[in-house]
């Protein structure tokens, strides 16, 4: 990945709290109220929004076909919503099957439902990942420990306009009988990007 | 502006490298590829970033073959592009690389 | 340099596992500063990912996914008249 630290981490420390003092001084920015917006975004938006939503899907076949049909609209059944941030962004679900498989990248920068699940994995946002995946996604997801059956297809959403995507994992087998916390529980990050199997 | 592409329509991306701020990614550019869904309208980057007057215009996923992008791959990548980055394209406009 | 979609010769993806939001202060600040400054208008997304783009390509390698964030509030500040370029760089000599 890109970037082993143009300049050291204490010197860019320094040099982002210069740029605050100047904007704190143009009345621009206040610390406090930096600070208080940035715990409020992590404390809302997490992975664990993500695995909560494929839980219930999994569950309710209603939700799930809501769930696939208008994102935006079935988060709001469960009280989550992808605004928060600078604006609500569309949410697109896409669903893994038996036959599909589907992996998530933003070629361009590193788009990502960051309102939802929080900030994207730094592999995510790296040249590798970036280049790669849409080439050739078989072998980024071996690197992941993830070796996919060969007739299953696959399809990489490059985020590339408006749209943000998260991937429908397809429910491990012998989950029947689990509540919605429990199989919320085995839902991974990287499972909702597509790079791994849940 | 209205949207013009329905799903299943055929589209050629633009194949021109603009100077400027575009999110029409370089290995898409002159690919043909399918229409999936419209994502409505949303203003135009190229225009945005530069401080253009930037109207709402329509915004659609696209499916390209790997073959089409790469030459190699058996899967698919969709791309979100704006519909003035699209042309469309019938049977006798396929470029010369189509099965 | 961004658009790096299809490029040959990145290599291996590196994984870090269980890694935090950020992993320091001060990449939590530029993301938070860099959300204010666009949710004032100051200016809009187009331009700040625009700014990231005219990184020249060297640069935009060489500098982590923060830094470059940095480099583009920081331009656009400029460019903006929010603050002088001498107002910037007086920091980052201040701390050699």
């Amino acid at each position: 990945m890109s970037g082993d630290h143009h300049g050291t981490n204490s010197h860019l420390a320094a040099q982002v709290r210069h740029v605050e003092t100047l904007l704190e001084e143009r009345g621009l920015l206040d610390a406090s109220e930096l600070d208080r917006a940035l715990e409020a975004f992590l404390a809302r938006a997490s992975p664990a929004n993500g695995a909560r939503v494929v839980a219930r899907a999994w569950l309710d076949d209603g939700f799930r076909s809501r769930l696939l049909d208008d994102a935006n609209a079935a988060l709001a059944e469960v009280d989550l919503s992808m605004g928060g941030g600078l604006q609500e962004q569309r949410l697109k679900v896409v669903e893994n099957t038996a036959e599909a498989h589907n992996v998530i990248v933003c070629t361009l920068c590193s788009c990502y439902p960051i309102a939802l699940l929080g900030p994207s994995p730094t592999w995510y946002k790296s040249e590798a990942y970036r280049s790669r995946v849409v080439r050739e996604p078989r072998a980024v997801l071996s690197e992941f420990g993830f070796d996919l059956d060969p007739a299953t297809e696959i399809t990489v959403w490059d985020a590339s306009a408006e749209s943000r995507y998260m991937v429908l994992p397809r429910r491990p087998e012998g989950t029947e009988g689990l509540d919605e916390q429990s199989l919320a529980a085995m839902v991974t990050r990287n499972g909702l990007i597509g790079v791994a199997p849940v | 502006m209205t949207e013009r592409f329905a799903a299943g329509t055929r589209v050629r991306t633009s194949p021109t490298d603009p100077t400027h701020h575009t999110r029409v990614p370089r290995y898409t550019r002159g690919a043909t590829g399918t229409i999936v869904e419209s994502q409505g309208l949303h203003p135009l980057p190229d225009d945005r970033s530069r401080g253009l007057p930037c109207e709402p215009l329509p915004v659609y996923t696209v499916r390209f073959a790997a073959r089409d992008l790469f030459d190699e791959g058996d899967h698919a990548v969709t791309v979100d592009i704006w519909q003035t980055h699209l042309t469309p394209v019938d049977d006798e406009g396929a470029t010369p690389h189509e099965r | 340099m961004n658009d790096v979609g299809g490029m040959q010769g990145f290599g291996a993806v590196e994984q870090e596992p269980d890694e935090p939001p950020f992993h320091s202060d001060w990449e939590a600040h530029v993301f938070a500063m860099n959300r204010a400054l666009i949710g004032q208008g100051v200016y809009n997304l187009d331009e700040f990912r625009d700014a990231i783009e005219r990184m020249a390509p060297q640069h935009y390698l060489e500098s982590s996914y923060y830094e470059k964030w940095l480099h583009a509030v920081s331009t656009l500040l400029v460019e903006k008249g929010v603050v002088t370029a001498a107002e910037v760089s007086a920091g980052e000599h201040s701390h050699d």
